[in-house]
């Protein structure tokens, strides 16, 4: 016996170890790889502010590209190699299959160096991740909209959302407050909603500038331009974590139910899996149990906003 | 699952040749502490004569042979203006000897967290599926506190589970592989005196325990006590230092890091075990500190540990071993701070006036 | 060398000591195995242990040593003047260091004990910040290269500089060291800067925090684990002085 080996052999990890858990976004023809990302090249990108630029991406394995599906409210992580990884929401309409819209912010070290990209340039997407806003279920009703600063980004994905199928909506209004004229978003796309769709869009600053002709004050001061019936709308909310306290308990004294608005919130995430633990809110992951959660879940959250 | 006994001379051949054959570890004494008493670590093995049998803990778990300290995620090579990412799942066979019921209840929990969520870990699964376990059940210390998280018996998660019975070791064979390898060497079915002595130290096992915590309704009661001045108190006590977590068998929480290598020919992304405790855990791009007190840290790491998150049907995930409570130098320790979170809330039983039931 | 559609620059480096052991500055000759890749990083513009070229057209300045005579103050203001960027270069240069355990006894004194018969002339240490802005530090005694190295990728590729914020106990605990303490011996991980990847420790020497502290220490808690080991305050005390890096905490807490 002393001749005989008892040498563990290498066991290889492989698809059927996952079949009870395989993710949407990894429904590859290969291997599952949690970790890889779909090489994108950037095909354009826009100034939009001092701030925030708009980068649109395609996925260049024609492959890829026709698995990536997303819903409005999903972010993905982008990545940049050699500089990291950012989360980011997704702001283009999810019925374009040929390209993705991201508005990003100058905030940290991987934005920063997103900045310096020329278009051409390949970056990796990793995702869709994340909770999506219930658009069916808000078929129906009345919706709005409530964006401060650069939360007005993941909105505009539910807002392309309801601009194709407007006539599952009745009246849809977006109040949007900025510290400056300089810093709004997106506004050019508008004219054309506000025609065509009768999305109607209200505006604030809270600093005017001499060009600036519109309203001047807090998001809140805008509740006096619309009426709201309590009954039948939905609301959305994205911005600062100070703007959800203000304008949450506000809708909620207006008598909306607290299931029917929902916010999206905002965490440092590194994995964008559930699995580092860095998003948690109270007892919940802000990646894979949000970012869209309704008002009554924050409620629930210790730390939330 | 299939059970023998085995001499102890013969488990040490078995365990001899298994060592002999494969990459393994087993507690070693590393050191003596101050006090006089041994310190032992999972380390290198190569026989039966390196493994400490009777040794009491060991200062570390050993999840990081399943979830390293530092880990490769991925890696980015750039050639001219292109890149292309490598990913490899690889790990090499380990056999880990003695292992104590709740290590391996430990890695049970790893298991629910990282292998049944929506986004499994191929590179935990690697590691889990290459390492060969063999379970010791042992004496509990008298800050031991597993039989309380239910966590002092195993039942799955090894390959081989050894319980003490005098001469010989009961053995419970819980893979095809492990079976192979004792049909070499002498074992028999146990007979009914064999399962008498199993039953009687496993009685013993449970009579010895000196610690209890009450974790009945915890989760319930750390919700309500979240803004609990006990937070604050033990709060002040932490150095921030992540020790309890480092040395924890279930704190799993990490942080991505990317950085270009020194040649600037690739990049690597790298995993590095975290700690709640730290004091950026929760810090956002910009500065912000979702977290900035020493309690706020702290109580998450208790709430991780003792409430579980929705991630694993919120399951408690500490296993009662008391490795952070030994390791930290501040005293804090899950007993302590659990009674004394309860205990803040009895106090005020005396105070109210009467309640329903209570005149 | 190219990425992604830019360009990186090799970074115009120099390097200057003062009052120190230039220890640090060695550093950045160690490490062979990535040395020639660390090297073509670097446009090495002044710096006498690696070349006899000496330029003044820099960006970057690595200051290592404390400043403890008036002309390195002269010096120092002529590097800050011409450097983009200047680092604090090593535990001399971020907090004084052990040259400021002159500051312990009468300068006259130190002078007699150290240059019997001497003149010379000399003064209180002082801290590279005291004199000039320091746009970053890294710290170490010496500093580790590994770190340098990192922190030169950062600068030559637009990432930002960080150093870890956390205490040495994370990897002291990654590298299955027995803790120090439970040794009967006070070391200062707890309270110290990450970073060294625990060296001290791993060869099982109390850490002496030549990193400087970590961010948001508990300074009380500490003082209070020293003394329910019943461990000397008076050592204590000696070694949160050693590198002059604990300059503002009081280590004399109840």
């Amino acid at each position: 016996m002393p001749d005989k080996h008892f040498v563990i052999p290498r066991q290889d990890i492989n698809r059927e170890d996952f079949t009870s858990s395989i993710p949407d976004f990894n429904r590859r023809s290969e291997f599952l790889k949690t970790d890889m990302g779909y090489k994108c090249i950037i095909t354009n990108i826009v100034r939009l502010t001092e701030q925030e630029k708009l980068f649109k991406l395609r996925i260049i394995d024609t492959l890829e590209r026709n698995i990536f599906r997303f819903k409005p409210g999903q972010f993905l992580m982008l990545e940049l190699p050699g500089y990291g990884d950012v989360p980011i929401s997704i702001s283009s309409s999810n019925s374009n299959h040929e390209y993705i819209e991201l508005c990003i912010r100058k905030a940290g070290h991987v934005t920063s160096a997103l900045f310096n990209l020329a278009e051409g340039a390949h970056v990796a997407i990793r995702g869709p991740f994340g909770s999506a806003f219930p658009m069916d279920e808000m078929s129906g009703h009345n919706v709005l909209l409530i964006a401060g600063g650069l939360g007005f980004a993941p909105l505009r994905a539910p807002l392309f959302w309801i601009n194709e199928h407007r006539e599952r909506f009745l009246n849809v209004n977006v109040l949007y407050g900025v510290k400056e004229p300089s810093q709004l978003l997106f506004t050019y796309q508008f004219d054309e909603w506000e025609k065509i769709s009768h999305i109607v869009l209200h505006t604030i600053v809270e600093h005017a500038d001499a060009g600036w002709k519109g309203h001047h004050g807090m998001i809140t001061d805008l509740f006096k331009d619309i009426t709201i019936d309590p009954e039948t709308t939905y609301a959305v909310v994205c911005g600062p974590p100070v703007m959800f306290k203000v304008v949450c308990s506000y809708l909620d004294k207006l008598g909306i139910p607290m299931n029917r608005m929902f916010v999206s919130l905002e965490r440092r995430m590194h994995c964008g899996m559930g699995k580092c633990c860095r998003c948690m809110v109270g007892s919940t992951f802000t990646c894979v149990d949000g970012p869209v959660f309704d008002y009554w879940s924050v409620m629930n959250l210790k730390e939330a906003i | 699952m299939i059970y023998k006994v085995m001499a102890k001379s013969e488990f040490k051949r078995f365990t001899d040749a298994l060592l002999r054959d494969n990459t393994s570890f087993g507690p070693r004494q590393v050191d003596s502490d101050s006090r006089g008493n041994a310190v032992y670590q999972f380390l290198p093995v190569t026989s039966s004569d390196d493994v400490a049998y009777d040794y009491t803990s060991t200062a570390s778990s050993a999840k990081h042979f399943f979830l390293p300290f530092r880990e490769e995620l991925s890696r980015f090579v750039f050639r001219d203006q292109e890149w292309d990412q490598q990913i490899t799942y690889e790990a090499n066979p380990i056999v880990l000897i003695g292992l104590r019921p709740c290590d391996i209840s430990a890695l049970n929990i790893l298991d629910d967290v990282l292998l049944n969520g929506h986004f499994p870990s191929p590179y935990y699964l690697a590691k889990r599926k290459n390492t060969f376990v063999i379970g010791m059940d042992h004496l509990p210390l008298a800050d031991c506190f597993c039989k309380s998280m239910n966590h002092h018996t195993i039942s799955t998660g090894f390959n081989v589970f050894c319980s003490d019975i005098g001469e010989d070791y009961y053995v419970s064979i819980n893979s095809s592989k492990a079976f192979n390898f004792l049909k070499e060497f002498n074992t028999r079915d146990p007979r009914d005196d064999d399962n008498c002595r199993l039953v009687e130290r496993r009685k013993i096992i449970s009579d010895s325990f000196l610690s209890e915590v009450d974790v009945t309704a915890l989760p319930s009661i750390l919700d309500i006590e979240f803004d609990s001045p006990v937070w604050e108190k033990w709060g002040n006590k932490c150095l921030n230092c992540g020790t309890c977590a480092m040395v924890c068998p279930t704190c799993y929480c990490y942080s991505v890091e990317e950085s270009f290598e020194t040649n600037l020919k690739s990049a690597v992304r790298h995993k590095r075990l975290y700690s709640c405790n730290l004091v950026d855990f929760a810090e956002v791009a910009g500065g912000h500190n979702f977290r900035p007190k020493n309690g706020d840290r702290l109580k998450y790491r208790y709430y991780h540990q003792h409430r579980g998150f929705a991630e694993n049907a919120n399951q408690q995930i500490c296993v009662g071993c008391n490795r952070c409570g030994r390791a930290c130098l501040a005293g804090i320790n899950p007993k302590d701070v659990i009674n004394d979170l309860r205990m803040e809330k009895e106090s005020c039983l005396t105070n109210i006036s009467s309640s329903p039931g209570r005149i | 060398m190219k990425h992604l559609g830019y360009t990186f620059e090799k970074l115009k480096i120099a390097s200057f000591d003062f009052t120190c052991c230039e220890g640090c500055q060695l550093q950045l000759a160690n490490r062979e195995s990535t040395l020639t890749d660390f090297l073509e990083l670097l446009d090495i513009r002044n710096f006498r242990e690696l070349s006899s070229e000496q330029h003044d057209d820099y960006d970057i300045a690595l200051i290592e040593g404390s400043i403890s005579r008036q002309d390195e103050i002269e010096r120092l203001q002529a590097i800050r003047r011409q450097a983009k960027t200047l680092v604090a270069f090593g535990t001399c240069a971020c907090f004084g260091g052990v040259n400021s355990m002159k500051k312990k006894f009468p300068l006259k004194e130190s002078i007699a004990e150290v240059y019997p018969g001497m003149p010379v002339q000399t003064m209180l240490v002082k801290k590279i910040c005291e004199v000039v802005k320091v746009d970053f530090s890294i710290p170490g005694c010496p500093v580790n290269k590994e770190e340098v190295e990192r922190i030169m990728v950062c600068l030559a590729t637009g990432s930002h500089v960080t150093l870890p914020k956390h205490p040495v106990c994370v990897e002291c605990k990654a590298q299955l060291n027995t803790c120090m303490f439970e040794l009967g011996e006070i070391c200062l991980g707890p309270i110290t800067r990450a970073g060294c990847n625990a060296v001290c420790t791993t060869g099982k020497t109390s850490c002496l925090g030549c990193r400087g502290p970590s961010e948001e220490i508990n300074m009380p808690a500490f003082v209070k684990l020293v003394k329910d080991r019943e461990l000397s305050l008076d050592e204590l005390q000696e070694k949160i002085a050693f590198y002059n890096a604990f300059d503002g905490f009081n280590s004399h807490e109840t």
